[in-house]
């Protein structure tokens, strides 16, 4: 592995970065925009409307992890990286962990950067339900995408990046007659390490940390770290200003005032955006509702070769082929030690005899198109609470989803699949064995689901009485204050939203820093 | 929050029976760690909820002997092979309840058992191959 000089992350202009853990007394400002979070959604707006020649200010309540900070305990990144050291879970029959960074560049930092433009199917449904057809369609989105896929690098993953895991992935699939291919990322010179979920120690992966974020601040913008934002002040019916805490310096709490001359974007996620909303005073009855994510399992096979399951790109293949009939994709994963320990099947000298084979294990992952909703509100404390249950279909679907993955792991060679079912076998010798996983019971509780794709919780659409944004990302209630994350989208897609929120937001800005405030289906 | 001396011992012996080590594997037990460190650790980085999560997977480790195994007595006070059985039958358990929480405090346990400097290099380190099962079958679909 070898460092460059200067990372992007570091070099970044004298003062841009205002740090809430060494603040000394309260913060007042005055901007343009200010943009609540620096994730994939926050981050591109905020270099498109830097770019306008508007001034931002990016707020963000996690921590700024550097490049050259990253290490490869997974421990130590759960605890500065992710919401709530890596516990947020999902309230349901069952308790499905919700994995979200919680840094500056958001879940961009510790997810596997993969591009999948939205799908065609799911724009027309968003027409067709939602009346968003006019602004919102595939046409609208194209120089979006194009952009997007340009600036950060997309393109699948290299030879060099491909790991063995991948390959046994893509004969497996090939086996089975499904589609498959090479992982569609954004990355500049992925060296395969493995190690996306922790951070990129070499800045390859193109986090919102290393690219818009500082291309931002380049720009002239701004960025508030370690401020938690309480509320979005309205005065009049128009959003006038953010107000967050600080830890600072010594632990006392410093307030930080953002005066918004023209508009206060919230890019929070699908989880915090519909709380961060009602502390701001709106009542929309859809605000927190609709909330829609795609469930995942993963499974792991012994194969006879040496596939070192956390060599080569975290996530380099994956099959799409089934995600209108089935509603699953599956896609390899390489786990850390720590990870793949818990993934690892039994306790004891079971478990330490299947460390054994860790050099020849691998992990696949069936993701689920769950159709149920869930909701998030507020419980004690302040604590953002999302309830889900997946629907009795839903986890019909997971059923053969993961049993298909089983199906492709024997085809593809496996000795063993350990599928990580509560009342399947630990092990499964043979694909005849696979018929276990076709008999059980379809219950949420016999998975270990882990969700990372989180939607609809404040969603667009034309009518205020089952929608909080109309489709220029503008709030029904208040003027002045757009939602630019996935919480607008009406639905989930099937594939990984992370492309779909930057075109999404890019859109919204770039309309905005047209002066296009109402959006105007003639123009 | 943080956990008492007794509920670290507890913690101790169910993590001891979870990741014991092995010899023909060449992994040591988690034992010869800093497991109550580690445990302090979380319970102040853990927000309140996860927390009890915790604590409350400690207690039913700990007082498993006597709706498991019909003992009453603690884990700490069984023989290493008997914490070994007994968490075998909370990892499986029929109760969602017990079985998700075993299941956290494994997880808590592999964060610190395969993120050892001696347990990540063994398990990445290419593997001799008397470690691989027996094949019990021909692959599916290749002669």
């Amino acid at each position: 592995m070898t460092a460059p000089a200067a990372f992007p992350d570091e070099s970044l202009p004298e003062g841009s970065v205002v740090d809430g853990a060494r603040a000394t007394t309260p913060i007042e400002g005055a901007y343009d925009y200010v943009v609540v979070g620096s994730g994939a959604a926050g981050a591109v707006a905020a270099h498109v409307l830097a770019a306008s020649g508007a001034t931002v200010a990016l707020v963000e309540e996690g921590p700024w992890i550097k490049t050259r900070d990253f290490g490869e305990s997974v421990s130590e990144a759960f605890g500065r990286m992710f919401r709530d050291a890596g516990t947020q879970v999902m309230e349901g029959r069952a308790y499905i962990p919700v994995i979200q960074g919680r840094c500056v560049g958001g879940s961009t930092v510790v997810n596997s950067a993969i591009a999948h433009r939205t799908p065609e199917d799911v724009l027309a449904d968003w027409a067709a339900r939602f009346g968003l057809g006019a602004a919102i369609d595939a046409r609208a989105l194209e120089p979006h995408f194009d952009a997007l896929e340009r600036d950060l690098h997309a393109s699948p993953v290299s030879d060099a990046a491909l790991g063995s895991k991948d390959r046994a992935f893509l004969g497996g699939a090939d086996a089975h007659g499904l589609g498959a291919r090479r992982t569609h990322r954004y990355e500049q010179g992925c060296e395969g390490s493995g190690r996306c979920f922790t951070g990129c120690p070499t800045a390859a992966k193109q986090g919102m940390n290393v690219s818009y974020v500082p291309w931002a601040l380049a720009l002239g913008a701004r960025i508030f770290v370690g401020w938690r934002v309480d509320q979005v002040v309205v005065r009049g019916g128009r959003a006038v200003s953010v107000v967050a805490r600080g830890q600072g310096e010594g632990g006392s709490p410093r307030p930080l005032t953002l005066h918004a001359r023209r508009g206060v974007l919230v890019a929070a996620s699908a989880v915090q955006t519909p709380n961060l909303l009602r502390r701001s005073g709106l009542r929309s009855p859809a605000l927190g509702q609709h909330f829609q994510c795609h469930p995942g399992s993963a499974i792991a096979g012994v194969f006879d070769d040496e596939l070192q399951a956390r060599a080569g790109a975290t996530q380099g293949a994956e099959s799409t082929s089934l995600r209108q009939t089935l509603g699953v994709k599956l896609e390899t994963i390489a786990l850390q030690p720590e990870l793949a320990a818990v993934r690892i099947p039994g306790v004891g000298r079971a478990l330490m005899h299947r460390f054994g084979v860790y050099s020849h294990l691998t992990t696949w992952a069936m993701v689920l198109r769950a159709a149920a909703e869930g909701t998030v509100d507020a419980a004690w404390g302040g604590r953002d609470r999302v309830r889900f249950n997946p629907s009795s279909s839903d986890m019909q679907r997971a059923v053969r989803g993961v049993a298909l993955l089983a199906r492709m792991m024997f085809e593809a060679g496996a000795r063993e699949v350990w599928p990580g079912l509560y009342g399947v076998p630990a092990t499964l010798r043979s694909i005849d064995d696979v018929r276990a996983i076709d008999a059980m019971p379809a219950d949420p509780r016999h998975f270990s689901f882990i969700s990372t794709h989180l939607f609809g919780t404040a969603r667009m659409g034309l009518d205020p009485r089952t929608s909080v944004v109309g489709p220029d990302f503008q709030s029904h209630e208040v003027r002045g204050l757009y939602v630019v994350d996935s919480s607008v989208f009406p639905t989930n897609l099937g594939v990984n939203p992370q492309h779909s929120i930057m075109a999404m937001s890019r859109l919204a800005a770039t309309r905005l820093a047209a002066g296009r405030t109402r959006f105007n289906a003639a123009a | 929050m943080k956990l008492s001396a007794f509920e670290n011992a507890w913690a101790g012996a169910a993590l001891g029976a979870m990741f014991p080590g092995s010899g023909d594997v060449g992994l040591c037990g988690i034992a010869a760690m800093d497991v109550a460190g580690f445990l302090r650790q979380m319970m102040q980085r853990l927000p309140f909820r996860a927390a009890l999560g915790l604590r409350a997977a400690v207690w039913i480790a700990a007082l498993a002997p006597l709706f498991e195994l019909g003992r009453a007595t603690t884990i700490a006070r069984l023989k290493p092979s008997d914490r070994e059985r007994l968490v075998v039958l909370l990892i499986k358990s029929r109760l969602y309840v017990v079985r998700s929480l075993i299941t956290m405090l494994k997880t808590f346990g592999a964060l610190l058992y395969a993120g050892d400097a001696s347990v990540r290099a063994r398990l990445t380190a290419p593997s001799p191959r008397h470690g691989l099962v027996p094949l019990r079958l021909k692959r599916a679909g290749r002669t």
